[in-house]
């Protein structure tokens, strides 16, 4: 051995490789500045007098920003540079006015919040955790995800700086059916399961063109995780990422060449069986819209033996049930059904509809999902536009724009690393090393209707 | 006077003027500023507080915010005219329930919270310290370390000792009267702090002892500390280097922030202070404000009913932060259950803040709070600071004595656990 030539390390920590990738088509303003230029002339003159014509003084703008650093100050304001200090206003509230622009308010729609479209879009393009000062600005509670917030642990484990790196925390998944036990007889077999590096796949997109294909292929590829799609890609990467829906007029294409997962219309048909037996070597998972009955068709799905199930919401996060109910309800009883049932940890569930922001995915995994499905978040990542509202699968309104695939395969690399990271932030915040613990752990988790409930015990009701 | 200091003054003339004008509402409301927690109104009602040291008489809401749940969703039962003379009404809370250590005594139930030096300037800071000494309360150093600025008025200052230890010494031990453990923030639980880069200048590089302009993070949790016994040597510790010092302890508000509480009393902790998921910061996560660790409203009956079945409840006092903006608040933090509160944004906004949130960028504030921008720093002259900050807990005391009176009560002690006199809105 050649004791001069250090051996090539081996070593390969997962991490997410991002890099900025600015928006290529302009976004809003956040916010609207403006000034009475008739005041503003008068004030100038004014300055000019108190200050002796000292245009230093006279000149010098109320923002640090540099809203009035071009060459027109406050006549023509650069409102891109508006962060809403609202120091002008401060200052010359007789002169100035700030607000959210137009254009930022009609971002989105019911569902999507402009905040929440603003928040895709940054995390896309730097790739970059979303810092800022002062404290929570938000609503205090409310419905679904915003209704729960996570726990943390005041002292008791040493994980905390995983996210700057000292110590790893893992936030792989595994994808497949598990064996109950150990079976010393196929212990040659391959596993049956897949490791995934992040707990998040991309769904199907009801909209999108080649070129969101392409971007969403690519970014699986990078990324090790996998993609829901119809029909395959008329391109060369991606394909080992691809989870095709398999039909029955399309099983053949898919025995020619075999994907790592397939996922059928458990609902429209009942594939299981032929799929498996002709795809020895596949992940063959069952997609099922949530519904009132999800958990009862959810254990004879895993009693028959289907590897995993893909439950799905509409895209604002609500079930398909005769009352609808939000994502995060509908999991908790598929999950906690399959618990009673001694099934849970032979399948894998998937859930997709409504996990929209980062936060979302620690929270669907609490309510009892492996992983998550993104899909609507996808489109917004890419810069598309909003004609209406995202709700209904099958009419969308989130309309793709002609992209770079490379581009938008950074724009969700992107997205990824940030929602990694900050998913790190919450398991650290835990004292948790791994994600797959924190399937269905309620207790890690406050329900905003419990905690009212008991925190306000006694109080009576205003009349 | 050269151009620098005209530009200095003509600014601070200015925002200073906003701040008397913009109450009045003569220009109408800013359409850009608050939010659900922080509504215009209520900024510019402490603004107009902060000026008059009275409460707002021209209607602007000055009691909640608008975030649709917590205090904002509790009011007062209806309790007629006031059956107590204001000014017979005790509002003064003890900050030591054990029979051994100092007893400390402050007249109001509010102190200031920890607010870093390099998070805020050092005229912020000195305006919160003077403050604190007229209103014979306190205001805590956070973790920044301990300018000598501020030793003058070191009888009204707690020394924080968080995790990273910035700036913690023995003098700064010995300095002070009460010595907070901050264990954890409620606006990024778990998750320790984080200075960025650009306000790491020279001053704040050597106050803490690190590289400047150089992001500085404290680790997440004491790194000492992984049980109650190991918080006790902490506890220990500090009893050790300065005996006469009560000790408080800051934590978050995790699911089992009752027994967080227990623990902290058996190790010998004077206060426990519970610090909501709401609370503020100079610089955090944008998921953590939001996702992580409960609201205080949830936090304090949960704590309080605890300590109360232990036994021990007169034995140590409870504080609350995190998201407690008004007097209102602070009444009904009581009523849930708390001594008293601790506050650090409302003072910040007193004093010209628009709670707009870009405390952690390159400059910082600009209107001179949240920042180390020397030119910045100097648009809040720690007498004016003071004064708003004195005059906005004026207004408070009016308010707290207005709600005590209604429902008979002489002392502000006899509302803790009161949660029959309150209300809930749906």
């Amino acid at each position: 051995m050649d004791l001069e030539t250090p051996m090539p390390s081996k070593y390969d920590r997962f991490k997410i490789e991002t890099k900025p990738a600015p928006h290529v088509y302009q976004i809003p303003n956040k916010f609207d500045v403006s000034a009475r230029k008739v005041r503003l002339a008068a004030m100038l003159v004014h300055e000019a007098f108190e200050y002796k014509l000292n245009k230093e003084v006279v000149l010098s703008r109320p923002c640090i920003y540099g809203v009035f650093g071009g060459r027109f100050g406050g006549f023509k304001p650069l409102k891109h540079k508006c962060v809403g200090c609202m120091r002008c206003v401060q200052e010359y509230p007789h002169i100035m006015t700030v607000k959210h622009s137009d254009s930022y308010k009609r971002l989105g729609d019911s569902f999507w919040t402009p905040e929440a479209v603003f928040t895709i879009l940054n995390e896309a393009s730097t790739g970059k955790i979303p810092v800022k000062g002062m404290g929570y600005k938000g609503a205090f509670g409310g419905e679904g995800f915003d209704g729960i917030w996570t726990d943390m642990s005041e002292i008791v484990r040493p994980t905390r700086d995983g996210v700057y790196g000292r110590e790893y925390i893992s936030t792989s998944v595994d994808v497949g059916r598990k064996p109950t036990s150990v079976d010393f007889s196929k212990i040659d077999r391959a596993s049956s399961t897949i490791e995934i590096p992040v707990p998040i796949i991309f769904d199907k997109l009801s909209a999108g063109n080649g070129d969101v294909r392409a971007a969403v292929g690519m970014a699986a590829e990078k990324l090790g995780t996998f993609y829901v799609s119809r029909e395959r890609t008329p391109f060369d990467f991606g394909q080992e990422s691809l989870i095709p829906i398999g039909n029955e007029e399309g099983i053949e294409d898919l025995v020619e060449r075999p994907p790592a997962i397939v996922e059928y219309d458990a609902e429209k048909s009942d594939l299981f069986e032929k799929l498996a037996s002709r795809l020895p070597s596949s992940i063959v998972i069952a997609r099922l819209p949530l519904r009132e009955d999800s958990g009862m068709i959810a254990c004879k799905l895993a009693h028959e033996g289907v590897h995993g199930l893909h439950l799905y919401a509409d895209y604002h996060g609500q079930d398909y049930s005769k009352e609808p109910q939000h994502i995060s309800a509908s999991l908790k009883e598929v999950h906690q059904q399959l618990v009673k049932g001694g099934l849970r940890d032979q399948v894998t569930l998937i859930a997709s509809g409504g996990i929209t922001l980062a936060e979302h995915v620690p929270k669907a995994i609490i309510c009892g999902a492996d992983l998550v499905g993104i899909d609507t978040t996808v489109l917004v990542a890419l810069q598309a536009e909003f004609r209406g509202e995202t709700r209904d699968r099958a009419n969308c309104q989130l309309k793709p724009r002609k992209i770079d695939p490379e581009w938008g395969a950074q724009r969700l690399v992107n997205l990824f690393g940030v929602w990694h990271d900050q998913l790190i932030e919450i398991l650290s915040a835990m004292g948790i090393r791994d994600v797959r613990r924190l399937r269905g752990d309620i207790g890690r988790s406050m329900m905003d209707a419990e905690l009212r409930e008991l925190s306000f015990k006694g109080i009576a009701w205003a009349t | 006077m050269g151009n620098l200091e005209l530009i200095v003054e003509k600014h601070s003339e200015r925002i200073h003027h906003g701040l008397e004008v913009l109450p009045n509402l003569r220009h109408g409301l800013p359409e850009g500023l608050g939010n659900k927690r922080w509504t215009a109104e209520l900024i510019l009602a402490t603004y107009e507080m902060a000026l008059t040291g009275d409460l707002p008489k021209n209607g602007l809401e000055y009691k909640t915010g608008n975030s649709g749940g917590g205090f904002d969703v509790l009011g007062w039962k209806n309790n007629g005219s006031a059956k107590v003379e204001s000014d017979k009404i005790d509002l003064s809370i003890e900050l030591n329930k054990r029979d051994d250590g100092k007893k400390i005594t402050i007249p109001l139930p509010i102190y200031g919270g920890g607010m870093s030096f390099g998070s805020i300037s050092l005229n912020f800071m000195l305006a919160r310290a003077r403050a604190a000494k007229r209103l014979n309360t306190f205001m805590s150093t956070g973790e920044g370390g301990y300018p000598d600025d501020i030793v003058p008025y070191r009888d009204h200052v707690i020394t924080q000792v968080a995790t990273g230890m910035f700036g913690v010494r023995e003098e700064t031990i010995q300095y002070a009267p009460i010595v907070e453990f901050k264990y954890a923030q409620g606006a990024k639980p778990g998750l320790g702090g984080h200075l960025l880069a650009d306000k790491v200048t020279s001053e704040v590089a050597k106050m803490r002892e690190s590289s400047m302009f150089t992001s500085l993070y404290s680790p997440f949790p004491f790194h000492s500390v992984y049980s109650v016994e190991d918080h006790k040597k902490h506890v220990d510790w500090i009893k050790t280097v300065n005996p006469r010092a009560l000790v408080s302890v800051k934590v978050s508000t995790p699911t089992d922030v009752d027994m967080v509480a227990i623990g902290s009393y058996h190790a010998g902790a004077n206060i426990i202070h519970i610090d909501g998921g709401y609370g503020g910061t100079g610089a955090a996560p944008e998921i953590a404000k939001k996702n992580i660790a409960m609201p205080v409203e949830y936090a304090i009956p949960k704590v309080h009913d605890y300590l109360m079945s232990e036994g021990v409840r007169d034995e140590i006092v409870l504080i609350a932060s995190g998201g407690i903006r008004t007097a209102d608040d602070i009444a009904k933090a009581i009523a849930l259950g708390a001594d008293g509160c601790v506050v650090a944004t409302a003072e910040a906004i007193a004093v010209g803040c628009t709670h707009c949130g870009n405390c952690e960028r390159g400059r910082g504030c600009q209107v001179g709070i949240t920042t180390t921008d020397p030119e910045l720093s100097r648009f809040i002259e720690p007498e004016w600071g003071e004064t708003r900050i004195v005059n906005l807990f004026t207004a408070w005391s009016k308010r707290l004595r207005s709600i005590l009176a209604g429902f008979g009560l002489e002392n502000v002690r006899d509302l803790r656990g009161r949660r029959d006199l309150l209300v809930r809105y749906k």
